[in-house]
């Protein structure tokens, strides 16, 4: 019954997911979050600690350690490491089989993912060369507002009159944030404009991916049905939310590890 | 009347200035003030405008006209006439360092390039204000960041021998790219010095899309920053001009058309704010 780890090193958390393989049917036993930090070798060696306390099993007991997200090559222990595209896709596809397209947002960079009909990646968009329209954009206005930041999403959806946030710049948008505050804006509208601000970028990066009618949404964003509702008004389809969204991409990196494994104990196999 | 006033209003900070008109010795620069605008605009204004009042030791009656200028020029109640903060700029530059044919201004939330012409007419300009890089913000928040003083990071900056690499200019995005440099353990001057590098290989870049003549001056707040200064100087290859008032321009240009407005027009100074 081999275990395998799947290691998702975001630039803001690093998430762990072990995986047990009993009887073909490959079921997740453990999960951990640690911030990242800017040792990426000791977020990845943290996290997986914490998710192998939490399925109760031992280092040893892991056959196979395959890495993701940002930081997936700063780790020493990795027996493979895979874009957070392919771990994105493989993921969401094992969680919703219908899935066409993903919408990853995360800490800093948000990815469209489209999907063939056998959950290849068809094709990709990223914004990668700034934060705006990624979860920095929440985490700055919630800093400034005084909100926790899971509390945002729930604030949102009592919006009456959503104001709505023309900058792109997540830092410039700060001060559109304060102007409305001393116009007497309330927080549930500003909030909710931020949402659908977000919601513009990622519906602008998945036409450029050439969107499917199956959307999954994933990352730690995915938790803040703020952003889910934004979406689904902007894009007019539902939008499917795995229940551990954050873990995804870790997830999908330890099926893809899985397989690998398998792969080679079956070469293995036909020699000996 | 012999003095006129200029307001400007900027993101993050607002510059008044009291100008008078001394007959045949041209026009004097008298007072200035400088207050943060914060998020009451109209307020942040007069309180200026009051304290350049008061710095130059006459009633606001005294003044006999005033033009705004700036992002929040239209909030200015009490002013005469508002102007572009392009035009005002550009006639600020052209007073401060006469034969200015190049203007790049880096205020606190945007940044811009201005041409102009043999006698001080704007040609063209470009702007930046989508997007942080390039602007004052970028280096409030670097400086945060690493824990020191906006007011320290240029000399700061200039100490640097080995600057690192900074290869985004996305204002959140290099947050981690200073932690991971700090980590590794780079000095605080290096790290600065390719922060100040990289704004200013980014302002560059927005600049060279108007034709960059010499003379070339810098304006606005981040001109303060000697850093900032010598890092344009290094990426244009070329020599900056920066007035000690360089902060003021834009405040300078908007007083020296009120100077004019003031020949112009019989206009009492009416309606400006009394004093608190």
């Amino acid at each position: 019954m081999p275990k395998v780890a799947g290691i998702d090193i975001g630039s803001a958390f690093t998430k762990a997911v072990v995986v047990s393989d009993a009887a073909g049917a490959a079921a997740v036993v453990g999960r951990a979050a640690v911030r990242t930090g800017v040792d990426l070798e000791k977020a990845a060696a943290d996290s997986l600690a914490m998710a192998l306390a939490d399925a109760g099993s031992p280092r040893e007991s892991v056959d196979y350690i395959a890495t993701t997200g940002f930081g997936r090559s700063s780790v020493s222990f990795r027996d493979l490491q895979v874009t957070e595209i392919t771990s994105g896709a493989r993921g969401a596809r094992r969680l919703f089989p219908q899935a066409t397209a993903v919408l990853d947002i995360g800490s800093q960079c948000t990815r469209a993912i489209t999907l063939t009909e056998a959950g290849k990646v068809r094709g990709f968009k990223t914004n990668d060369k700034c934060a705006a329209g990624s979860g920095s954009f929440i985490v700055r206005a919630a800093k400034y507002l005084q909100i926790e930041l899971g509390e945002v999403g729930e604030i949102a959806l009592r919006a009456e009159n959503p104001q709505p946030i023309s900058s792109i710049c997540a830092v410039l948008a700060e001060s559109e944030i304060i102007n409305h505050v001393s116009a007497g804006v309330s927080v549930e509208d500003i909030l909710s404009g931020i949402y659908d601000s977000l919601a513009e970028r990622a519906s602008m990066l998945l036409k450029r991916a050439g969107m499917g009618p199956d959307l999954v949404l994933i990352g730690g964003v995915a938790r803040q049905r703020g952003m889910v509702r934004a979406l689904e008004n902007r894009l007019k389809v539902p939008v499917s939310v795995p229940a551990d969204c954050e873990y995804t991409c870790a997830l999908g990196a330890a099926l893809l590890g899985l397989k690998r494994l398998q792969t080679q104990l079956s070469v293995a196999a036909c020699r000996s | 009347m012999r003095f006129a006033a200029g307001v400007d209003v900027g993101s993050t900070q607002t510059k008044a200035v009291i100008m008078e008109d001394t007959g045949g010795g041209g026009p004097r620069l008298v007072a200035r003030a400088l207050v943060d605008t914060g998020a009451n605009v109209q307020k942040a204004a007069e309180h200026g405008f009051l304290a350049a009042c008061r710095e130059a030791a006459i009633p606001a009656q005294e003044v006999g006209f005033v033009v705004g200028t700036g992002y929040g020029r239209y909030k200015i109640t009490f002013g005469n006439a508002q102007m572009t903060e392009i035009t005002c700029h550009a006639r600020g530059a052209s007073f401060l360092c006469p034969g200015t044919r190049t203007v790049i201004d880096m205020g606190g939330q945007d940044s811009k390039a201005i041409s102009i012409g043999a006698k001080g007419e704007v040609l063209d300009f470009v702007m930046n204000d989508k997007c942080a890089a390039g602007t004052g913000r970028f280096l409030a928040n670097a400086a945060d960041v690493m824990g020191i003083s906006l007011d320290e990071v240029g000399s700061l900056s200039l100490q640097g021998k080995h600057p690192v690499k900074i290869t985004t200019v996305c204002t959140v995005f290099v947050e981690s790219d200073i932690l991971s440099y700090l980590a590794q353990g780079k000095k605080a001057e290096d790290i600065l010095n390719g922060v100040h590098l990289a704004i200013a290989r980014r302002t560059v870049s927005l600049a060279r899309r108007v034709p960059i003549e010499p003379q070339i001056s810098l304006t606005g707040g981040v001109a303060r920053n000697l850093g900032m200064v010598r890092a344009l100087e290094q990426v244009l290859g070329a020599t900056l001009q920066v007035n000690a008032e360089a902060h003021f321009t834009g405040a300078i240009g908007a007083a020296l058309f009120a100077l004019e407005k003031m020949d112009q027009s019989s206009e009492s100074a009416i309606g400006r704010p009394a004093h608190a």
